[in-house]
């Protein structure tokens, strides 16, 4: 058994990267505005975010919302609207700066001094490969007690350092069987 | 001419060997007079692992033997007479009869050099009562048969200058190392022969009556696990009774404080209980599986798309007359409820008219149609909206069992697609189990403190167990609806009986409420346990003027 995949889902088999899953995991314990950014509560929720103090400003700028404090009082009024690549920016930086803002709270919660959080892997769908090729996966738990550079690199929305992260510090916990949970159809995990 | 001599003195020294007890027996006396096999080894002067050896098949010889039978021996005879058991078996097996407690005094003080007879009886340090000897100053009853004491009680430093004095009453005999636990009854034996009592008679004695008080106290509790069997523990720990001792004596007895702050703590120690419970058990509980769309939240303070099938039910029109109603109150509904199929894993589609009595979820059926409504509730709720909706697993098994030929209330509903897992029934049963006998421990003493943390932790437990963020432990909605479903079933079943019985159902509301007019005592039981039902209310309905018949 490869420990990672080199063609996931040539037999028919269903899931997503462990990474991705916890990534989605986690934004949802962190909680984004959900009104989208195109309806104007969703912009005006993000914009208020990113503007109500100077370090949020100076936060929002280094995320990449580079637009003048005129252009930003004009969208909140509603004078002016943000073009659509300027939506993507606001969309971007909000997340970015939310993420950023949330990461210690997170994972104080999640490290539970040094007690840990509880994992499930739930393994990959694989109703739809032929009989032959399946395989026995379980359903199996950890429990993860470092999160920081799991945290860190979901902070960073770095894909590769998350991947990396959560390869090393959760997923090679599960025994040899590791690459099996390499892709999965869900992480569970609450904080 | 000395080499006669030297056979001669072979022969007499060739002795038939003494007889020593069974494997089992060496090994159960040792260990019965807690005695350690390296103590046993150094008085014998031989290595623990030897006496190991002889209590697993081999045989000692020699001189070591008669050793080592002399301290079998003493250890049955202390055994015996600890028991209570008078040892018969030592005297009996004396030598002519020689000595008889009392008969020669003079002959029993002859071997032993710190045994002297008392002119006049003293009390004994072992029993109080009137001793004519003393052993090295001690007086006591030189026979444990006159002694009153209960020999188990007797403190042991008393029986140590007994155990001193022994010694040089067996002059010659191998059996002289002074930590050799000795029985004292050995003191009875003729001195002549100490310690040599004949063990042939013994093996006639061997399951003595009192080796089986403490072979029972040693009995080891076991219960089988799989297919082995385990040792078994004394229960798990008593979670809620240890909660709420601890709440009251933190609040110095304030039942006030000590509710509130055990009830603010419900959800956490529900799902302690729940982890306690589920020790051993065959399934895991999965507490974050893929949730399908139609279990989850439309929005923020939305629904889900699962019809529970709360009865929302009364009788438009009652027969003529007055009639009392009573309100009746199911007593812990929920807690009841937790006895439902609860789906294991992830719940995975399927399609198709087929239900799986192995398997349980939500299903999107269409209702049959209900044509008793004018008596008995809708078992799917008064829903408003017409055609197909999402039931839960309890809804569907009820309206499959009225479509059944046992009821025939209706026609068998129609399943479009299911979401389903395979279920069990006992997922939550110890913990169901655990708070209905906290609860019923409660109302009989009457402890108002545990029946609210109990009522807290399973009312929280079904309503957290969801996407609630109170409980972020387990996010299973799916029970949380088909517990409710349950409660909800189990709702309809009542008012059922209650129709079938004979009495006017009124009406059904909620989780537990249930109004009937007629003699419902004969019906349903009055109390506060989860079988019966309580008094809520009564009131009166109607007039023979008023009302006007279906």
């Amino acid at each position: 058994m490869p420990e990672r995949h080199i063609e996931f889902g040539k037999f028919g088999a269903r899931g997503v990267r462990g990474h991705e899953a916890v990534a989605r995991q986690l934004d949802a314990l962190a909680g984004f505005v959900t009104t989208p950014v195109t309806a104007r509560r969703g912009l005006v929720a993000r914009l208020h975010y990113l503007t109500r103090t100077p370090h949020a400003r100076r936060a929002a700028r280094e995320a990449g919302l580079t637009v003048t404090d005129r252009t930003l009082r004009a969208w909140l009024e509603g004078t002016r609207s943000p073009s659509r690549r300027n939506l993507e920016r606001i969309e971007t930086a909000y997340r970015t700066v939310r993420r950023h803002n949330v990461a210690r709270y997170l994972l104080a919660r999640l490290n539970r001094e040094g007690r840990g959080t509880r994992v499930e892997f739930h393994p990959v769908n694989q109703s739809q490969v032929d009989r032959p090729h399946q395989r026995v996966v379980e359903y199996r738990t950890l429990n993860v007690r470092r999160w920081d550079g799991i945290v860190e690199a979901w902070a960073a929305d770095d894909q590769d350092a998350l991947d990396e992260a959560w390869v090393t510090h959760a997923v090679v916990d599960l025994g040899s069987q590791w690459g099996q949970y390499e892709y999965v159809t869900n992480i569970g995990f609450a904080a | 001419m000395t080499g006669f001599e030297a056979i001669d003195a072979l022969l007499a020294a060739a002795k038939e060997e003494v007889p020593l007890p069974s494997v089992e027996e060496r090994r159960a006396l040792r260990e019965q007079l807690n005695l350690s096999r390296a103590q046993v080894a150094q008085v014998l002067g031989v290595s623990p692992s030897t006496v190991g050896g002889w209590e697993s098949g081999r045989d000692p010889g020699g001189e070591v033997r008669e050793k080592y039978a002399y301290f079998l021996e003493g250890a049955r005879t202390k055994l015996a007479e600890r028991a209570g058991e008078p040892v018969e078996a030592v005297t009996d097996a004396t030598p002519d009869g020689a000595v008889e407690e009392g008969a020669d005094v003079s002959a029993a003080d002859s071997g032993a050099e710190d045994v002297e007879s008392l002119p006049a009886p003293r009390p004994c340090v072992l029993c109080g009562g009137p001793a004519r000897h003393q052993v090295a100053g001690f007086p006591q009853h030189l026979d444990p048969t006159d002694c009153g004491t209960a020999p188990a009680a007797r403190p042991s430093h008393a029986a140590e200058p007994r155990q001193a004095a022994a010694d040089p009453a067996a002059p010659g005999h191998p059996a002289g190392g002074a930590a050799v636990p000795e029985p004292p009854v050995a003191r009875g034996v003729a001195p002549g022969q100490p310690g040599k009592p004949a063990a042939q008679t013994e093996e006639t004695r061997r399951p003595t009556r009192g080796d089986r008080p403490r072979r029972l106290a040693q009995q080891v509790p076991v219960r089988p696990v799989g297919r082995r069997v385990q040792t078994a523990v004394s229960g798990s720990p008593d979670l809620i009774g240890q909660a709420v001792a601890a709440a009251l004596a933190r609040h110095d007895g304030d039942v006030d404080a000590a509710t509130a702050a055990l009830v603010k703590r419900a959800i956490p120690d529900a799902m302690a209980l729940l982890d306690e419970t589920r020790k051993g058990g065959r399934y895991d509980i999965v507490a974050h599986p893929w949730i399908p769309d139609v279990l989850r939240k439309q929005s923020a303070r939305g629904a889900d798309q699962i019809w529970e099938a709360r009865p929302k039910w009364f009788r438009a029109h009652l027969p003529p007359g007055v009639h009392e109603v009573t309100a009746l109150d199911i007593n812990g509904a929920y807690l009841s409820a937790l006895k439902t199929h609860l789906p294991i894993g992830r719940l995975e589609h399927s399609t198709g008219f087929g239900h799986d009595r192995r398997r349980a979820g939500v299903h999107l059926i269409t209702p049959p149609v209900w044509e008793h409504e004018d008596v008995l509730p809708n078992p799917i709720g008064n829903r408003d909206e017409p055609g197909p909706l999402w039931v839960t697993e309890p809804t569907l098994r009820l309206l499959l069992r009225l479509s059944g030929p046992t009821y025939g209330l209706c026609d068998p509903p129609e399943i479009h697609e299911s979401f389903t897992s395979g279920a069990t029934e006992g997922l939550l049963e110890k913990f169901r189990v655990a708070l209905k006998d906290a609860r019923d421990g409660a109302i009989a003493a009457g402890d108002e403190v545990t029946l609210e943390y109990v009522k807290a932790m399973y009312s929280k437990f079904v309503s957290t167990m969801g996407e609630s963020n109170y409980n972020r432990e387990l996010y299973r909605p799916d029970w949380m609806h088909l517990i409710r479903s349950q409660a909800f079933a189990n709702l309809w079943m009542k008012a059922y009986k209650a129709h079938a019985e004979g009495l006017t159902v009124v009406r059904a509301m909620g989780t537990d409420e249930l109004h009937v007019s007629g003699d419902w005592r004969t019906v349903f039981p009055e109390g506060r346990g989860v079988s019966e039902v309580k008094v809520k209310d009564v009131y009166t309905v109607g007039s023979g003027a008023e009302s006007d018949g279906p």
